[in-house]
């Protein structure tokens, strides 16, 4: 029996919520030391990605988010059976602690901002064309670094305007936040693409920041979403020095283990 | 179906189309095959020309603006760079590549171009 993660969670007791995952199977908790990674038991891998199964899959997370700091888990994440999860909740316990610790009574809001690239790639070239002209032209080759260079005034003025932009954003939305993640210019027109972790007593500032930002200049297009699960703050070392303790143990060390990992005195 | 989370914009498509743009950049996955093999290596090899062929341009478009060359020395360097992306369109036409296709998703990193 393959199971499908949801997420792993700060708690190793069992959920007393009746909540149904993909197919209509039971959530439950498989504990480990302190903390459990919430599954639902399926038969075959799923395999079609369709809205109703993503948001199905987001539901539970938000469900659990309601009484647990939840590590979100990518859609589609299935592991092997019970030893498999035991095996890898053993290798990232220290991961899964640190993270959850980052963020308990937190949660992620997602910023997206599209500006119209066009007119400000005009504006910037009416601009230049009042400005100084550094080449003559002439030959075929003055000519082509003329019009290289044209291009290269064009775009270094496009992301000096760009940068403007989300840094006045960011500092705004940077005083609500304990930590971010911005992406500029991922297409021409979207401008930027910014997730922020927001303690759960501030959203409403936050929400409110983004009201007074909506407000701001026009021709700018905004899309606010959130609260969600902290899906794009989750931090995994690559190789977890747990992993290599744990190659040693044997299969009845797992008591040993925990306590070893949560600090409780050696046996 | 989703208990608290909202998404809220005046422009639904706008959105859906800019992030489309953004994920379909580049392939998720390399199609390697025996029949696309060649142009597969093509593709890797000519990236990474194309890379150092637009750092060149860059360089020496901050040297322009610096003011640092002379007549002479942007002659030359105009004639090299123009050589260089002629040739760089020969070679994409002959493997039937496009401009968009040469790039590389470096994970975290980003996008190498």
């Amino acid at each position: 029996m393959k199971l499908y993660l949801y997420g792993i969670i700060d708690s190793s007791d069992q959920i007393k919520k009746s909540i149904y995952g993909l197919e209509g199977s039971g959530v439950y908790n498989v504990p480990f030391c302190d903390i459990g990674a919430v599954v639902t038991e399926i038969e075959k891998p799923i395999q079609d990605v369709t809205e109703d199964a993503v948001l199905g899959h987001e539901a539970v997370v938000e469900e659990l988010m309601a009484n647990f700091t939840v590590l979100p888990v990518r859609f589609q994440t299935i592991i092997d059976g019970r030893d498999s999860l035991l095996s890898m909740m053993q290798s990232y316990y220290r991961d899964f602690k640190g993270n959850l610790e980052r963020f308990r009574n937190k949660c992620e809001f997602g910023i997206k901002v599209i500006w119209p690239a066009n007119k400000v790639k005009e504006s910037i070239i009416k601009a230049l064309k009042k400005g100084e002209q550094r080449i003559i032209d002439g030959s075929p080759s003055k000519r082509f670094i003329k019009k290289k260079f044209e291009g290269y005034k064009i775009d270094k003025e496009f992301e000096a305007k760009a940068d403007k932009f989300i840094k006045v954003m960011d500092i705004f939305f940077s005083k609500f936040a304990v930590e971010k993640k911005t992406k500029k210019l991922k297409t021409k027109n979207l401008l930027l693409d910014a997730v922020y972790l927001v303690e759960k007593d501030r959203e409403n500032d936050f929400r409110e920041a983004f009201g007074h930002i909506k407000s701001g200049p026009l021709g700018l297009k905004y899309l606010f979403s959130g609260p969600w699960p902290p899906y794009n703050f989750v931090v995994l070392s690559k190789k977890p020095d747990l992993l290599r303790d744990s190659e040693q143990a044997d299969l009845f060390g797992e008591v040993t283990q925990c306590q070893a990992l949560v600090g409780v005195g050696s046996i | 179906m989703i208990a608290n989370a909202i998404v809220e914009t005046d422009s639904p498509e706008e959105f859906i189309k800019e992030i489309e743009k953004a994920q379909n950049a580049l392939p998720k996955k390399i199609n390697a095959n025996p029949k696309t093999v060649e142009k597969g290596l093509a593709k890797l090899v000519l990236t990474l020309i194309e890379l150092i062929r637009k750092l060149l341009e860059k360089q020496a478009m901050r040297r322009v603006e610096a003011g640092s060359l002379s007549d002479e020395e942007i002659e030359r360097v105009g004639e090299t760079l123009m050589k260089l992306e002629n040739k760089m369109e020969e070679l994409k036409e002959i493997f039937g590549l496009k401009d968009e296709e040469l790039n590389l998703n470096l994970g975290p990193l980003g996008d190498l171009l």
